[in-house]
């Protein structure tokens, strides 16, 4: 092997070994869970510690099911996570092509505006906007938990980012083909954003999906209640029983997964593009 | 279909089964449905809601007839086993008056008092509650009709309730505005393997502070038989609550209540020969320098001897969950044993008179002697009453497990300061005062006053 040859070939050797390590330490609290959902509480607080539960304990699946609604909780946060991530695309996209494509008196204004309103922490705004629920007869329903939360500066600037980055001359063309604002949108931005609109959609699907706060204080009955709360029921008193936690966090996850592995090629591609946007 | 898409297809089916297969053992809804009210007439309205303890007229008592069908939102902050528990208790209540209960998990304390203060604002609030500071709730909004209903009813002997526990019912001294259900203090509990092979002898325990810290020098020196990294021999998970109770022991009344004007005082003399204390414990190697989130996973994980932790921790730590055998001593003191109370109470919140006389029954139910013994056992939070002693469930208790000795010894000398609006201020102040302290960022004195005067502050711009 030549001298040039075995230099790559190391160096190869290096940056597989490198991202190997850096693989494994980010897949690491995932197997930690599903791992930990099988094991007795023993075996979760052993030391050093036990990586393969001593006997498969199926048991603490079912006892998430004893201990909170599971379906009811789980059917809440599926239509309530499905129609704020929905909606707050949807208000995003319009929100940021506005801003970035057409003109109107005071754009930087409300730009601005958007801008100041990331840097209100949610605790903040949370009794005035229950007040404002609770006139509007929105607690104890899904438009309670949904309607607050679906719109967000993060989506809408995520968006704007790559929504300037389309050519003038790709919409210029647009508008001499005859296409109208929302032509234009729909025919030009949209679809030469897709990977930019897929990211937008996973961030506000994870963001929605974990929600507890908001959720917790507008909703007190269990036909309304969503997932993150009946973690928090199951793991707040039980703290030494983590591995009925872990059972419970793996069936939540699972959506996640099944939304990423949906929008994977999407995302890659938006951050390739990222990269080549200048 | 597209190979991409197989693995999303498996994970969606994988979720079907799961749900499926857990549905096999199901939830018992939490809502209790009452039987059918034996009488359709709706209650009677009792008179007025006094802002003075002992000033309106004195609410008629009800019978079980006069509540049937009464409906009650109740919002609770307690979950897991307690959850479970308090949800059967008021099952039973609900099997036996008729009332009928919507129960409602609130979170944990912190949600639960944003939740409860949000709908005050907007009059949501639920009829009952079970939380953390009530009396904030109720005596901070001017409202003791539990004290006019403790002098004016037979339903709870307040007598035979430890004279701590209804301190820590009061608001500033008014009068009492709410009722304790799942009170705990904190527990000296130990990890007796490695105490024995450090070679103490915990037949006789240390009393003090002082002996406390010589027993944790040998700990360091030969307890830790794993050689485990991190190893402590001592740590808590509530700094704060045992920062409180030192004071106390050591003479400082942490607050001056003078006719409803507070003062905090936790920074004299007596403070900081606490704060010391608390230093050298990290100066030693002793404690970890502001670890006290992970106090509990590593004394669970056999890498602390020593936790100081809430006492419903009895319950909890069984020999099934604890992978060492787990003992528990008085904690220790300064000059005298002083133990801060902690915990929830019922608070009655309902703005709607007629349903006044179905919470006062469910409250005093839910702590009468024998289910408040129920609660206290299943849980590990402490019962109320002082002839709960006496009852056989408890002895059987003690008999089966000796660590509930060590918690029922503790009550002869629990406390509980009043409630003041600030009283969460403080706690986060002492628990940022005690992180600096541990990081050398300041001397006793220093951080302490730097507290107290975040607290002043915030009462004096109220």
């Amino acid at each position: 092997m030549s001298k040039t040859k075995k230099y790559r070939y190391n160096r190869h050797t290096a940056t597989f070994v490198l991202l190997l390590i850096l693989s494994l330490a980010m897949i690491f609290p995932f197997v930690w869970m599903i791992l930990s959902s099988f094991k007795t509480a023993a075996d979760v607080y052993q030391y050093p510690p036990r990586w393969i539960p001593s006997v498969w304990n199926w048991k603490n699946y079912g006892q998430v099911f004893r201990m909170i609604p599971f379906l009811r909780y789980y059917w809440n946060s599926i239509v309530t996570t499905v129609a704020e991530t929905g909606l707050q695309i949807i208000i995003s996209v319009l929100a940021a092509y506005s801003l970035v494509h057409l003109k109107w008196p005071g754009q930087n204004f409300v730009a601005a505006l958007m801008r100041s309103s990331m840097f209100v922490p949610m605790v903040v705004t949370m009794i005035p906007m229950y007040l404002l629920c609770a006139s509007l007869g929105l607690i104890d329903t899904y438009a309670g938990i949904i309607l607050p939360q679906i719109t967000t500066a993060f989506t809408t600037f995520l968006l704007m980012s790559y929504f300037a980055s389309i050519p003038q001359d790709m919409i210029d063309a647009a508008k001499l083909d005859g296409c109208g604002p929302t032509g234009v949108m729909m025919r030009v931005v949209v679809p030469n954003t897709k990977g930019a609109i897929a990211t937008a959609t996973l961030f506000s699907f994870l963001g929605n999906w974990k929600s507890y706060t908001w959720p917790l204080i507008i909703t007190s009955k269990t036909e309304y209640r969503t997932l993150p709360i009946g973690l928090k029921y199951l793991t707040q008193e039980s703290s030494s029983e983590y591995q009925v936690m872990m059972a419970a966090a793996v069936m939540t996850i699972l959506p996640v997964l099944i939304v990423f592995i949906f929008f994977e090629k999407q995302l890659v591609r938006s951050i390739t593009l990222t990269g080549m946007k200048s | 279909m597209k190979l991409k898409k197989i693995p999303a297809i498996l994970l969606a089916a994988l979720m079907v089964v799961s749900l499926l297969g857990g549905c096999v053992s199901s939830y018992v809804d939490k809502t209790t449905e009452a039987p059918a009210p034996q009488t359709t007439e709706a209650p009677k309205p009792t008179e007025g809601t006094s802002a003075e303890p002992g000033t309106t007229e004195a609410p008629a008592p009800a019978t079980e007839a006069d509540i049937s069908g009464t409906k009650l939102v109740v919002w609770y902050a307690v979950s897991g086993t307690s959850g479970d528990l308090f949800n059967k208790l008021s099952e039973k209540f609900a099997k036996e008056t008729g009332v009928e209960l919507e129960l409602s998990y609130s979170g944990g304390s912190g949600d639960t008092a944003t939740k409860v203060s949000a709908a005050l604002l907007t009059q949501t609030q639920p009829d009952v509650a079970l939380m953390y500071a009530g009396p904030l709730y109720t005596g901070g909004e001017g409202d003791f009709r539990i004290a006019d209903l403790l002098k004016t009813t037979n339903d709870f002997d307040q007598a035979d309730v430890f004279e701590g526990m209804m301190d820590y019912c009061d608001y500033m001294n008014e009068g009492f505005c709410a009722i304790p259900c799942g009170i705990s203090t904190q527990v000296m509990y130990y990890n007796k393997d490695i105490l024995k092979a450090a070679g103490v002898d915990m037949t006789n325990p240390p009393k003090t502070w002082a002996e406390f810290y010589d027993v944790l020098g040998k700990v360091m020196e030969k307890g830790n038989t794993s050689g485990a990294e991190g190893f402590k021999a001592f740590d808590t998970n509530d700094e704060a609550w045992l920062f409180k109770s030192m004071l106390m022991q050591n003479g400082c009344e942490i607050i001056e209540n003078d006719n409803g004007e507070i003062t905090p005082i936790f920074n004299n003399e007596k403070a900081v020969e606490v704060g010391d204390y608390w230093k050298s414990l990290v100066d030693a190697g002793y404690m970890s320098a502001a670890q006290h989130s992970n106090a509990e996973k590593a004394f669970l994980g056999g890498n602390l001897a020593f936790i100081a932790a809430s006492s419903n921790r009895i319950s909890r730590w069984t020999a099934d969950s604890v992978p060492f055998e787990l003992g528990a001593i008085e904690m220790p003191y300064f000059t005298q044993p002083s133990l801060a109370l902690g915990g929830n109470v019922l608070v009655i919140l309902t703005k709607d008179e007629s349903k006044l006389q179905a919470a006062w029954k469910y409250v005093t139910y839910l702590t009468n002697a024998e289910n408040n013994t129920e609660f206290a056992l299943g849980t590990g939070y402490l019962p109320i009453h002082k002839s709960a002693m006496e009852r056989k469930e408890v002895k059987d208790a003690i008999a089966a497990n000796e660590m509930y000795t060590v918690a029922f010894n503790q009550l002869s000398y629990t406390w509980a300061y009043t409630h003041f609006q600030e009283m969460g201020t403080m706690d986060t102040q002492i628990k940022s005062a005690l992180g600096k302290l541990e990081k050398g960022r300041g001397t006793s004195q220093e951080v302490l006053d730097k507290a107290v005067k975040e607290v002043q502050d915030e009462i004096n711009d109220k």
